[in-house]
């Protein structure tokens, strides 16, 4: 265990603004996770200081948000970790400013963009079917999170990459062990182990490369001139968690609210057209990841002083809940207008999460092919879920009763 | 004010615009709700999700695109030699009567 940190307020930070929220375990917030947080950004203001967790900004509602995100010149993705630890993890190109990010991003973008994930569906498909019929024979009481939410992003990141699918569970586990500490020593053991096993796969690829993204990666030139090993792992740990923990948690999230929902259920596995439908609400109601921000240099942004250093969390789950920007944000309706469907669940700006078009596809098959075997579900009664908080907002298991077709 | 006209992709309907020379296509798409642009990233340039199509004609007047516009447009779901990023454009009298035909999907 590590000592708790002091609650802190800076001199700077006006008290009509101050508003206790615990961003890795908050008191108030139950395993209706999202909902908790909607009635916090309900009560507090839009922009709050928070004395916990070494004392941060916290920023809940959709325009705010999108403001700190896409100012990259006031708030710095450089640094994301808070508290505020000593050599913090860093990743490319997440924490690299513009212009610097562009090359990268360029580089990555072809085996992300629209049109690749589009000929990736049929393996993904692959992927769904597998792991629903898998999970499905084990019966009632199957654990969703564990049996498909988790197991199925994993699985297709994992070979959009190429890596070895014998250490599908070591991956998994690496990741979840990572996303659910807040110890410094363990954040440090657990990155150098993650690192590791990618720099070994990397090094395999380089003497073996096949059609994958890490033997693309090692091909990729920045003006240029080749990148370094340093480069190439950073930029792997990234899409590495960024691959593990997002679409799980939001297709867990998704399908417990799903559970509760016996009329939409049948309408989505009698019409499949409305899937799509479905899965831009649950994206909108579901975000997990969360935006940390440091600024870089005092300004003064929404009427409010920021100090150079000062760290900034955005908290992009609620951001399509605000029902300054989304008319009944609160409610789960795949019928609403577009003008209400806001969100920045894959945040905005020159860091939105470049794995969006894939996590939309995963999330819509997975859905197609899961109505195509269950006709309807309930999570087990009486059942206590268990959940996360930081980062990440996870989901640890959903155990289902289901009537297949 | 500057016109621009955006058209469906299967061109049952088309909508003009009036708007005050300053910022991108993209954000009046946005502020007018455009349905078929999306701008999931904001302008920054990073999602082509707010591309659109021109006439060659209009092509050939609109300024240079980048390498990663460039980039972006070859890799969105239906690529086509004449399409541009909306948030890349400028409002301004140069394009004044500008005809944008959506694709059939953004992403």
């Amino acid at each position: 265990m590590t000592t708790p940190i002091a609650d802190h307020i800076p001199e700077h930070v006006p008290q009509d603004i101050v508003f206790s929220y615990d961003y890795h375990g908050d008191p108030r917030v139950t395993s209706d996770v999202h909902s908790s947080l909607q009635s916090i950004q309900n009560d507090a203001p839009p922009i709050f200081y928070t004395p916990k967790n070494g004392g941060h900004w916290v920023v809940s509602r959709f325009d705010e948000i999108k403001k700190v995100v896409e100012d990259y010149e006031v708030f710095s993705a450089k640094e994301m970790q808070i508290p505020r630890i000593e050599n913090p993890p860093f990743f490319i190109p997440l924490n690299v400013d513009p212009p610097n990010n562009i090359p990268y991003r360029q580089a990555l973008m072809p085996a992300f963009s629209p049109k690749s994930i589009k000929i990736l569906e049929e393996k993904v498909r692959h992927w769904a079917a597998t792991i629903i019929d898998d999970a499905l024979a084990k019966g009632d009481g199957v654990d969703f999170v564990r049996e498909v939410a988790s197991v199925y992003p994993v699985s297709i990141f994992m070979e959009l990459m190429g890596m070895p699918m014998d250490r599908l569970w070591e991956f998994r586990n690496l990741s979840e062990a990572f996303f659910s500490t807040n110890d410094q020593e363990k954040i440090h053991q657990l990155s150098g182990q993650i690192i590791m096993t990618m720099t070994e796969i990397l090094e395999e690829k380089k003497a073996n490369p096949s059609d994958d993204l890490m033997s693309h990666i090692l091909n990729i030139k920045v003006k240029g001139e080749p990148i370094s090993l340093g480069e190439m792992q950073n930029m792997c740990f990234l899409l590495f968690l960024g691959g593990m923990d997002t679409v799980a948690n939001v297709t867990g999230y998704a399908f417990r609210h799903l559970s509760n929902m016996p009329e939409l259920q049948k309408r989505l596995s009698e019409n499949s057209a409305d899937i799509s439908k479905f899965t831009d609400e649950a994206i909108r109601m579901f975000g997990v990841i969360s935006n940390p921000r440091i600024v870089a240099k005092d300004s003064n942004v929404f009427g409010i002083n920021f100090k150079k250093d000062d760290m900034v969390l955005c908290l992009l789950p609620i951001s399509g809940r605000d029902d300054r920007k989304n008319k009944n944000a609160h409610i789960f309706d795949i019928d609403r207008a577009k003008e209400d469907s806001n969100t920045l669940t894959f945040s905005s700006g020159p860091h939105m999460c470049i794995g969006s078009f894939l996590a939309r596809s995963e999330i819509r098959i997975l859905v197609e092919e899961w109505f195509k075997r269950v006709r309807k579900y309930e999570v087990v009664p009486g059942t206590e879920l268990g959940f996360r908080m930081g980062f990440s907002l996870a989901l640890t298991h959903l155990p289902l009763n289901f009537e297949t077709v | 004010m500057v016109k621009i006209v955006f058209v469906s992709h299967d061109g049952s309907d088309r909508t003009e615009l009036d708007v005050k020379a300053g910022g991108s296509v993209m954000e009046a798409a946005v502020a007018n709700n455009i349905d078929g642009i999306v701008a999931d990233c904001g302008g920054s340039m990073v999602c082509g999700t707010c591309h659109a199509f021109v006439s060659s004609e209009w092509f050939a007047k609109l300024p240079e695109q980048s390498e990663m516009e460039i980039c972006l447009l070859e890799f969105v779901p239906e690529p086509q030699d004449n399409g541009r990023l909306c948030c890349q454009l400028e409002v301004s009298e140069a394009i004044d009567g500008i005809v944008l035909q959506l694709p059939a999907q953004q992403r």
